[in-house]
């Protein structure tokens, strides 16, 4: 059945679509093709190129970044990451660069900070959760990172501020690998049987009453993911720009440090994907310094 | 006195030679640069000093004796072509159908179909309402993310959820920023956004802690947004544009205790405070300006 409410939206989109139909039939009369502004010049100007004296930013230049960064949309712990970025374009398109960041600190999520206030613990989940006030020691972590990415510069352009500030512009997609390190609970078994776990079996202590130690104990590894994303560049002076940045990186790790398949045990089984992504804000400095133009 | 009296005489001759002074930025004539060229220049003795040069009075400059100036350097003048704005947003209407998505709920998928509509009282403030519908009828927790029940498993932990019905705000809307790019022999003009204002948002709680005992009513809460946003001009009255928006509110959760005594007391069901929800959400769609057809003020 549907909802009245529902109901009357369908009747407000159904009004809305037909509306909205009609007017661009009426717009489109005229001109039925949509594109964007054509370069049509005539006269003297008849056959130049749509833009003399181009500056290019990027061609045959070295870009070095240094950047601030954070993590989104992330479960249960955000990383503050600082970091730098060298890149080296053979094109004013096309470049290639590495980058690399470290997380300066984390922050806890507000979800860990409930389970640390109000989590329970019982035999039934005590692997999962040993001791509600460590919480936040058992959760995954991701203390560095690195990549090296393939550059595009697609689109470029120039931008008024406030219609007083003019800056060139332009929007770079990369993609390429990152290494990241990981750092997540060590490998636990709980005993006696799943789901009823008084102790755990862990490297170096068999019988770790309550899995307490179990709970705090970490292991670290480098994950290999793919990397992509999206810049946005503004260049104010003919070496120094600004960096506007969001990098995804896709790969699998145990964020909450628990059993998530349900097998009893805590491995890398118990890995799940995750979009890891982040912003930066960085300021690029070219070298060399002086810049070239087109004619 | 003094100061007024300067004051008075140099306001006099700029009324006086402002028009002459525009008259020959305006006019581009042969026979003008003729004109020009044949006057001898007059003798410039003073150093920029206006003030000093109206206190001198006239007679210093009529009694002189002329000399022969020396001749002007030729020079090419440059000329600079304005471009027309590619598309004037100034009195016009925009309307904007969109989509969106929520970004930072960990624990329930929302959608909504949003609808807005701007008056741009200039070319770069408009005044609008935005309205974004959330509700579709099913149980939102069919819309939960795995990590709901994750938490109720693993930490014993039950997770107060609201559901959304709709949004209504009042927004004023600011371009800063406008530009244009290249894609191949396509120029694309863009302008970037940033927007804020008032509103109303109706939520519900979704009864999880005891629910054989508790519903729940849609409640109206005030919100307030800001938002930044990227526009795309296809032609000069339809736009691509998608926005960043974070939609705040006070809103009233479920209470997570029930008092097996006293289930049925309904004053007992939500948390004695407010919580502060910030829905920060993606906006993707398209604007139609009206009317359609525009006409700059001033000619090509």
């Amino acid at each position: 059945m549907m909802l009245p409410g529902r109901q009357t939206l369908l009747r407000f989109s159904l009004v809305a679509a037909l509306a909205l139909s009609f007017v661009m039939a009426e717009g489109f009369r005229g001109d039925n093709t949509v594109s964007a502004q054509d370069v049509q010049v005539s006269g003297p100007l008849a056959g130049a190129p749509s833009v003399m004296n181009q500056r290019l930013w990027r061609d045959m230049r070295l870009h070095v970044e240094p950047f601030f960064a954070f993590t989104i949309a992330d479960e249960y712990s955000r990383s503050l990451i600082v970091g730098g970025e060298l890149r080296f374009h053979f094109l004013d398109w096309l470049g290639i660069g590495g980058w690399g960041g470290y997380s300066v600190a984390t922050l806890d999520t507000n979800l860990t900070k409930e389970i640390r206030d109000k989590g329970v613990t019982t035999n039934a989940n005590r692997l999962d959760l040993p001791s509600r006030e460590n919480y936040p020691e058992q959760v995954g972590r991701l203390n560095w990172w690195s990549g090296v990415e393939l550059h595009f510069v697609p689109f470029r352009g120039k931008l008024a501020m406030f219609q007083k500030v003019f800056v060139d512009a332009d929007i770079d997609v990369f993609v390429g690998a990152a290494f990241v390190g990981v750092e997540e609970r060590a490998d636990a078994v709980g005993q006696p049987a799943p789901g009823a776990v008084t102790f755990c079996e862990i490297a170096g202590n068999p019988v770790d009453t309550g899995c307490l130690e179990s709970q705090t104990t970490r292991s670290k590894r480098t994950a290999i993911a793919p990397s992509f994303g999206i810049a946005f560049n503004a260049f104010f002076k003919e070496f120094v720009g600004i960096a506007l940045r969001w990098r995804g990186i896709p790969f699998k790790y145990n964020t909450s440090g628990t059993d998530n398949n349900g097998d009893g045990q805590i491995n890398s089984d118990d890995r799940l994907r995750q979009f890891n992504n982040m912003f930066s804000v960085g300021v690029i400095f070219t070298l060399p310094p002086k810049i070239k133009t087109t004619h | 006195m003094r100061f007024f009296g300067g004051i008075a005489l140099l306001t006099a001759a700029l009324w006086l030679t402002l028009p002459t002074a525009a008259r020959a930025q305006m006019e581009f004539s042969l026979d003008e640069v003729d004109e020009e060229e044949s006057k001898p220049a007059k003798k410039q003795e003073s150093q920029g000093d206006l003030i000093e040069e109206l206190a001198a009075g006239d007679d210093t400059v009529d009694n002189a004796p002329v000399e022969p100036a020396p001749q002007r350097e030729e020079f090419a003048e440059e000329i600079y072509a304005v471009q027309q704005i590619y598309a004037l947003r100034l009195k016009r209407l925009e309307l904007a159908p969109s989509a969106a998505f929520t970004l930072n709920d960990p624990y329930l998928k929302r959608y909504g179909l949003g609808f807005a509509m701007n008056y741009w009282f200039t070319n770069v403030l408009a005044l609008g309402v935005n309205f974004n519908w959330y509700d579709w009828g099913t149980n939102p927790l069919t819309r939960g993310t795995d990590i709901v029940p994750r938490v109720q498993d693993q930490f014993r932990l039950g997770v107060p959820i609201n559901d959304w019905q709709f949004g209504l705000w009042a927004n004023f809307t600011y371009v800063p920023f406008y530009g244009k790019f290249k894609v191949r022999k396509k120029i694309f003009q863009w302008d970037a956004y940033l927007i804020g204002g008032v509103g109303l948002m109706r939520t519900q709680p979704i009864p999880v802690f005891d629910p054989e005992v508790r519903t729940f009513g849609w409640e109206t809460n005030v919100a307030f947004n800001v938002g930044a946003g990227l526009r795309i001009f296809l032609t000069r009255y339809l736009t691509f544009f998608t926005e960043f928006r974070a939609y705040m509110w006070p809103d009233k959760f479920e209470n997570t205790r029930v008092d097996p005594g006293d289930r049925q007391d309904s004053s007992t069901w939500l948390q004695s405070g407010s919580t502060f929800v910030a829905n920060t959400s993606i906006q993707i769609g398209l604007t139609l300006f009206l009317p359609i057809k525009f006409e700059y003020r001033l000619p090509k």
